[in-house]
């Protein structure tokens, strides 16, 4: 019995474990990038490169998701400002959330599936069709040539295109408020800086920031320890995606407890330094 | 200058693949290592240019300890060992991302080929290159501008090679160079190893199914069994052997060779 239940109880926490081990993996595979990146140099040509081609494949679907993350919002905070007759204040909700939370997920999320997938099927097969191998023989780093430029390509145009998904998304809640919501669009706009100002910015920044880390560090990861042929090379784009949006909620639950951290701690800093010199 | 094992150990999680394999090709010879699948030979390859890392044991290319460059100070060195390495790999292995061009002319533009030759090549000099080993492998000048998956697949062997030969390795290691051919562009490729090792005098160690042209080619054949060296001598003793797997692999290969064959 108590063989049965040591058994259990291995089997239920393996998973748990492989997620810790995988982290583990992907930290020190990051240490490694940032390390080689730090100590080497010419990356610009083939880091610009790298963006151009991730956003050209990547923008259409963000575009696309940008709209229907406003409009969702709005449709649902519409529904529920209005029982307690504060339509009025719909701009600035939607717009808060939006840029501080659910714009930078999702997004996050379909990058993780767009250029994530893409990352780690096109490194997977590298590696297993030996071409790392052959890079390394020919006396060349692979970090150096492969991995920096893609990612640094994948953080740089993920914050570009999540800046520009928030945007369009939060253009389609002001479309959406008009058109199904008969929202006066002046309204709206007028209550946005009520609830998303600087610190709203800064907040969605770091959010994208980190979210695109992990997508480009998770991806490159498992690409480039992708092993055993084409079943390898399918292991490793499933578990990437798993890893990244398991990853993105941990690090959102993360860093929302972190920033709020920082935000209770800078206004009372900023209103003892008040009460002190004012 | 030569390649050197002294006891050496690698396992895989629980499965042996070397175990204490000790063995040594001086300048200039032709080894052949033969075995299953399985047993050691492409692991054995990968450990001379450092992609993989002992367990036990002491590997020496020339003067470089391989073995020991896995630390953080010693990894700068393994490029120069891999510099002195040409390595063909079972698949082709050619960047999809560059032209046949780029990717012959690959191992030419790495900072460790411009120190070891003290200067940065011309764009003409790289071609002139390019061509020069393109030939050595007999194929037409037109694929150059080609991607590889718009050649076939002995052509792209044949690309792989040339982009081997292109820093002027002091060896030349090749795993299992002929797997997924023809008869008749195996023939061609084991031909075309055999005079690239006579012609440039170049140190080779080929990991083969091969025996025919192992025994045609090599100067030493080692057997490969179980992760241990079963047999390592020239061919002529090696016909003569009377351990089974050996002789296995002999009769074989007797089948395969011409009823006027001889090792002479």
């Amino acid at each position: 019995m108590n063989e049965l239940l040591k058994k259990g109880f291995e089997k239920s926490i393996d998973p748990v474990m492989d997620v810790l081990h995988e982290f583990g993996g992907a930290w020190i595979f990051l240490g490694k990038v940032i390390k080689t990146f730090r100590r080497t140099s010419g990356y610009r040509k083939a880091i610009i490169q790298q963006v151009a081609e991730v956003s050209t494949r990547t923008i259409s679907t963000v575009i696309f998701a940008g709209i229907f993350v406003g409009a969702i919002l709005v449709l649902q905070f519409d529904t529920m400002l209005r029982r307690f007759d504060a339509e009025a204040l719909l701009g600035g909700l939607n717009t808060s959330a939006t840029i501080r939370e659910v714009g930078p997920l999702i997004i996050s999320f379909l990058l993780a599936g767009k250029v994530g997938a893409y990352t780690t099927a096109e490194l997977a097969n590298m590696r297993v069709t030996e071409q790392i191998d052959a890079i390394e023989s020919l006396g060349t780093d692979p970090i150096q040539y492969l991995i920096i430029p893609r990612f640094f390509g994948v953080v740089l145009s993920s914050v570009v295109l999540l800046a520009i998904g928030l945007s369009v998304s939060v253009v389609g809640a002001i479309l959406v408020a008009q058109s199904f919501g008969g929202i006066n669009i002046y309204q709206y706009i007028a209550s946005i800086p009520r609830f998303a100002g600087a610190w709203t910015l800064f907040e969605g920044l770091v959010r994208s920031t980190i979210f695109s880390t992990i997508v480009a560090t998770v991806s490159t990861f498992k690409g480039y320890t992708a092993s055993g042929g084409a079943r390898g090379v399918g292991k490793a784009v499933t578990q990437s995606a798993i890893y990244i949006n398991i990853y993105i909620v941990l690090g959102n639950f993360i860093s929302s407890s972190l920033l709020e951290w920082i935000h209770d701690l800078t206004y009372f800093v900023i209103g003892v330094f008040e009460r002190i010199f004012l | 200058m030569s390649i050197r094992f002294e006891n050496v150990y690698k396992s895989f999680g629980p499965k042996k693949i070397l175990d204490g394999v000790s063995f040594e090709v001086k300048k200039g010879q032709v080894l052949f290592i033969l075995g299953k699948s399985g047993m050691g030979k492409s692991v054995t390859l990968k450990h001379i240019i450092g992609v993989l890392e002992p367990d036990a044991g002491k590997i020496f290319v020339d003067h470089f300890e391989v073995s020991s460059l896995f630390t953080e100070a010693g990894r700068e060195l393994l490029p120069k060992v891999r510099q002195r390495c040409g390595m063909v790999f079972q698949h082709p292995a050619l960047l999809d991302s560059l032209s046949n061009f780029e990717n012959i002319a690959f191992g030419l533009r790495t900072p460790q080929y411009r120190e070891k030759i003290g200067k940065t090549l011309t764009e003409a000099e790289i071609e002139a290159t390019v061509l020069e080993k393109l030939r050595l492998v007999h194929l037409d000048p037109e694929i150059l501008p080609l991607f590889p998956y718009e050649v076939s697949y002995g052509v792209q062997k044949r690309v792989s090679m040339a982009r081997t030969l292109a820093p002027g390795p002091d060896y030349l290691l090749f795993d299992e160079p002929t797997t997924g051919l023809d008869p008749l562009s195996t023939s061609s490729i084991n031909e075309l190893i055999s005079e690239l090792s006579r012609k440039l005098k170049v140190t080779s160690i080929i990991v083969s199914h091969d025996m025919a042209c192992a025994l045609s080619i090599a100067d030493q054949i080692l057997f490969l069994d179980q992760g241990k060296v079963l047999l390592m001598a020239p061919p002529k003793i090696v016909v003569k052997s009377e351990i089974p797997l050996v002789k296995e692999f002999f009769e074989e290969t007797l089948s395969l060779l011409p009823p006027n064959w001889s090792l002479e």
